[in-house]
C-alpha cells in the first residue's frame, strides 16, 4: 500500500508540475495586465510541435526544449507588441483577442500540421526502480524539469531586477512608472516569459502526451483552474495550487474514479474557494506576483 | 426590341448549346457533410476525400444513365466543425439545396447524431458512419438511414475469435473512456470474452480527454492481468500502450477496439501483442492485390501518400457506387424511398464487400490486424 501511495505521490507531483507550469504564465500576464490570456494554451500547443519538429530533424530533446521557449518566447513579444498592447486597459478586449487567437492558430495549426496526432520519443526512456518503486524515467525527469522551470522562474522574479519590476508593477502600475519603470518594456518581458514558459510546458507535456492541435484545451483549463484557486496573479499561489491539483485528481483517479477526473480539481477549487474567497495566497482587491 | 428578344431567346439557350451541356443540365447533387475542422477531421478529412475520389471516378466514366438521360454527380459540401450545433446548421445548409436528396458523412456521434436528426427530419436517404447511428437505425422514421460501417454487435465476436486464436489470453481488464458508446462495448464485450474462457477481471472508465492514464493503469499492477480491451481512439489507444510499458508490472497484450496499428507499431517490442479492427480495409499492412491499384488511385487523387489514417477513406467509398448503381436499377435519382430498398439487396463487391440490413445497418466483412513478436499480419473476417 505505501509503495502504492508513493509512487501515485510521485505521479501527482509530475502532473501538477506541467500544470503548473502553464499556470505561471497566465497568472504572471494577469498580475500585470489584467488580461486573461486564453492563448496560453495554444502556445503550449505550439511550442509541443517545435519540439517535435526539432526531434524529426535530429536536434534532439534539449535542443528542441530551447527553440520551443525561444520561439513562443518571441511569439509572446510579438503578440503583445501587435495585438494585447492595444487592449491594455481593456481587460474584456484582451480577453476578446485571446479567445480570436485560439480559433486563429488552431485552425492554422490543423491546417499546417494535420489534426492527426503524434508523438515524441522520450530522451529517457525505460524506468528507475527503487526497491519495490517503479518510476518511469520521463516521468522523473518531466517532475524535474517542471520543479527547475518554477524554481528559475521564482529567483527571477525575487532576484533580478526585472523580476523586482514586474512585482512592483503588479502591486502599482503606476506607482511603479512614476519610480521609473519603463511600463511597456516589462509588459514586454512579462508576456516573453509567460510564453517561453508555456513553450517549455508543451515540450514537457510532448514528451509524455500525444500531440494535436487541439491539444490546448486541457492545459488551459487547469491552468485557469489553477490561478483562480492560487489567488489571481499570485505566483506562489499559482505554484501551490498546481501541485494541489496534480495531487488530488491523481489520487482521486487512482482511489475513486477515474471519470470523474476533472471534478477533484473542481471539488478542491470550491471548497478553498470557500474558506479561502481570494484564492490561497490571493489578497483583498489587489494582485500579487 | 424584336432583335432584343432573340437575342436573350439565345443567351437562355446557349448552356444547352455548348458541349457538355446535357451534363450541367443533368446532376446529381450528394450532399457531403463532415467535420474537416476541429478535433474530429483526423476522421472525416478522409472520409470525405474518399466520396469525392468515387464522386470523380463516377464522373470520369460519364455518369450514370437513367431512363435514358445521363446523370454526373455533383457535392455540395459542408464542414460540421467538429460540434453538434455546427453539425446541425451544416446540415440545415445542405437540405437547403432541395436538388440534395442523398448525404453522405460523419463519423463522430456528437455531431452525427446532430446532423442526422435534421437529414431524418428532411426525408434524405442519408449514409453516415458514427457509432450511436445503431441506436437510430431501426427505429420508425429511420427507413432512410444507413450505417456504412459494420456495429460492434457484428465486428465484436469475429474480433475476439481471431484475437484470442493469435493471442491466447485467461483474464482481461477493459479500459475505456467514461462516454456512452464505451458503455455499450463493455457491456457487449464481456459476455463475449468470459463466453471464449477469459475472465474479465475489471472494468475501468477514465474521464474522456485523459492523457495520463497512470492512475487508471496503476490500478492493474501486478494483479496477474494478462491483457488490457483498449479503445477508442488511436491517440487514447497509445497513450495507454506507452504508459503501460512504462509504468511496468501491466499486461503486454491489447486488443484495440479502434482501426489502426499505429497506437502500437512504436512498442512492437516492447509488448507480446496487439490486435486491432479494420472496419473498412488494412491498406498499411494487408498484402491482398485488390486494395494496391485503389491506394494507386488514392495517392493521384489526393496527392498524398497511404497513411495509418486513410483507411477512413473507404468508409463512402463504395457506398457512393452503390447508390449510383441502386439508383439505375431504380430508374430515379430522386425516388430515395426505392433507392433505399435497393440498398438492402444483395451485398455490393467493391473494395470492401459492403452490405446493407434491413434497419440499414452494415454487414461488411472487414480486417483483424495482427501484431505479434514484432510482425504485423492481417486476417479478412467475414460477417454473415
Amino acid at each position: 500500500m505505501l509503495v502504492d501511495v508513493t509512487q501515485t505521490v510521485v505521479d501527482g507531483l509530475m502532473v501538477g508540475g506541467l500544470y503548473t507550469t502553464v499556470a505561471l504564465g497566465i497568472t504572471l500576464v494577469f498580475g500585470i495586465t489584467g488580461i486573461l490570456n486564453f492563448a496560453q494554451g495554444q502556445l503550449v500547443m505550439l511550442g509541443a510541435y517545435v519540439a517535435y519538429f526539432a526531434a524529426a530533424n535530429g536536434l534532439g530533446f534539449w535542443a528542441g526544449l530551447g527553440l520551443a521557449m525561444l520561439a513562443m518566447g518571441a511569439l509572446g513579444l510579438a503578440l503583445e507588441r501587435t495585438l494585447f498592447r492595444h487592449t491594455l486597459g481593456d481587460p474584456m478586449a484582451g480577453l476578446t483577442v485571446s479567445l480570436g487567437l485560439i480559433m486563429v492558430i488552431e485552425n492554422l495549426s490543423a491546417a499546417a500540421f494535420t489534426p492527426d496526432s503524434r508523438t515524441l520519443d522520450p530522451p529517457l526512456p525505460g524506468s528507475i526502480h527503487l526497491g519495490a518503486l517503479t518510476f518511469p524515467s520521463q516521468r522523473l525527469l518531466v517532475l524535474a524539469l517542471a520543479v527547475l522551470l518554477v524554481t528559475a522562474f521564482r529567483l527571477f522574479l525575487q532576484r533580478t531586477r526585472y523580476g523586482k519590476a514586474i512585482r512592483a508593477m503588479g502591486q502599482n502600475r503606476i506607482g511603479a512608472a512614476l519610480a521609473g519603470i519603463r511600463i511597456s518594456d516589462v509588459t514586454s518581458a512579462v508576456f516573453i516569459a509567460g510564453s517561453a514558459l508555456a513553450g517549455a510546458a508543451g515540450v514537457l507535456y510532448a514528451s509524455l502526451f500525444a500531440i494535436s492541435p487541439y491539444m490546448g484545451a486541457t492545459p488551459l483549463m487547469k491552468g485557469f483552474i489553477l490561478t483562480a484557486l492560487g489567488g489571481l496573479g499570485s505566483v506562489p499561489g499559482a505554484i501551490a495550487a498546481g501541485f494541489l491539483l496534480g495531487l488530488a485528481e491523481t489520487f482521486g483517479s487512482r482511489y475513486l474514479s477515474a471519470s470523474f477526473r476533472d471534478g477533484y480539481g473542481f471539488m478542491v477549487l470550491i471548497v478553498t474557494l470557500l474558506f479561502f474567497p481570494n484564492g490561497l495566497w490571493g489578497r483583498r482587491g489587489k494582485v500579487r506576483v | 426590341m424584336r432583335r432584343w428578344a432573340l437575342a436573350l431567346r439565345l443567351l437562355l439557350l446557349l448552356p444547352f448549346a455548348l458541349p457538355g451541356a446535357s451534363a450541367w443540365a443533368d446532376t446529381v447533387k450528394l450532399g457531403l457533410v463532415g467535420s474537416t475542422t476541429g478535433p474530429h477531421s483526423g476522421f472525416d478529412l478522409p472520409a470525405n476525400e474518399g466520396v469525392r475520389m468515387a464522386v470523380a471516378e463516377l464522373n470520369g466514366k460519364g455518369g450514370i444513365k437513367v431512363g435514358g438521360k445521363s446523370y454526373t454527380f455533383q457535392l455540395v459540401e459542408e464542414d460540421a466543425q467538429s460540434k453538434p450545433d455546427f453539425a446541425a446548421s451544416a446540415a440545415q445548409r445542405v437540405l437547403q439545396d432541395d436538388d440534395v436528396h442523398v448525404v453522405f458523412g460523419i463519423l463522430t456521434s456528437g455531431p452525427g447524431m446532430a446532423a442526422a436528426t435534421a437529414f431524418q427530419r428532411a426525408k434524405v436517404l442519408y449514409v453516415g458512419g458514427f457509432t450511436l447511428m445503431d441506436t437510430l437505425l431501426g427505429k420508425p422514421g429511420a427507413e432512410l438511414m444507413f450505417r456504412a460501417l459494420d456495429a460492434d454487435a457484428v465486428v465484436a465476436k469475429p474480433f475476439i475469435q481471431a484475437s484470442l486464436q493469435a493471442l491466447p489470453i485467461k483474464s482481461i481488464a477493459i479500459v475505456l473512456p467514461n462516454e456512452d458508446v464505451s458503455h455499450e462495448i463493455a457491456n457487449l464485450y464481456k459476455p463475449l470474452l468470459e463466453s471464449a474462457g477469459v475472465k474479465v477481471v475489471a472494468t475501468e472508465f477514465f474521464q474522456p480527454d485523459t492523457t495520463d492514464y497512470a492512475p487508471v493503469l496503476r490500478k492493474f499492477q501486478n494483479q496477474g492481468i494478462d491483457g488490457m480491451l483498449i479503445g477508442t481512439t488511436d491517440p487514447q489507444a497509445e497513450a495507454i500502450v506507452r504508459q503501460s510499458v512504462e509504468l511496468g508490472n501491466l499486461p503486454r497484450v491489447f486488443l484495440y477496439r479502434g482501426g489502426s496499428s499505429a497506437p502500437a507499431l512504436k512498442y512492437a517490442h516492447d509488448i507480446t501483442g496487439f490486435t486491432w479492427q479494420i472496419l473498412t480495409r488494412d491498406l498499411q499492412a494487408s498484402d491482398d492485390p485488390s486494395l494496391a491499384d485503389w491506394k494507386r488511385r488514392y495517392e493521384a487523387f489526393t496527392h498524398k501518400q497511404v497513411s495509418s489514417q486513410t483507411y477512413w477513406a473507404l468508409t463512402f467509398y463504395d457506398a457512393v457506387f452503390m447508390v449510383a448503381d441502386a439508383m439505375q436499377k431504380v430508374g430515379s435519382v430522386t425516388d430515395v424511398k426505392a433507392i433505399a430498398a435497393q440498398l438492402k439487396g444483395p451485398r455490393y463487391q467493391g473494395v470492401r464487400t459492403v452490405g446493407f440490413d434491413r434497419d440499414g445497418r452494415a454487414l461488411s466483412d472487414f480486417d483483424v490486424g495482427i501484431l505479434r513478436d514484432g510482425k504485423v499480419s492481417v486476417v479478412r473476417a467475414t460477417v454473415q
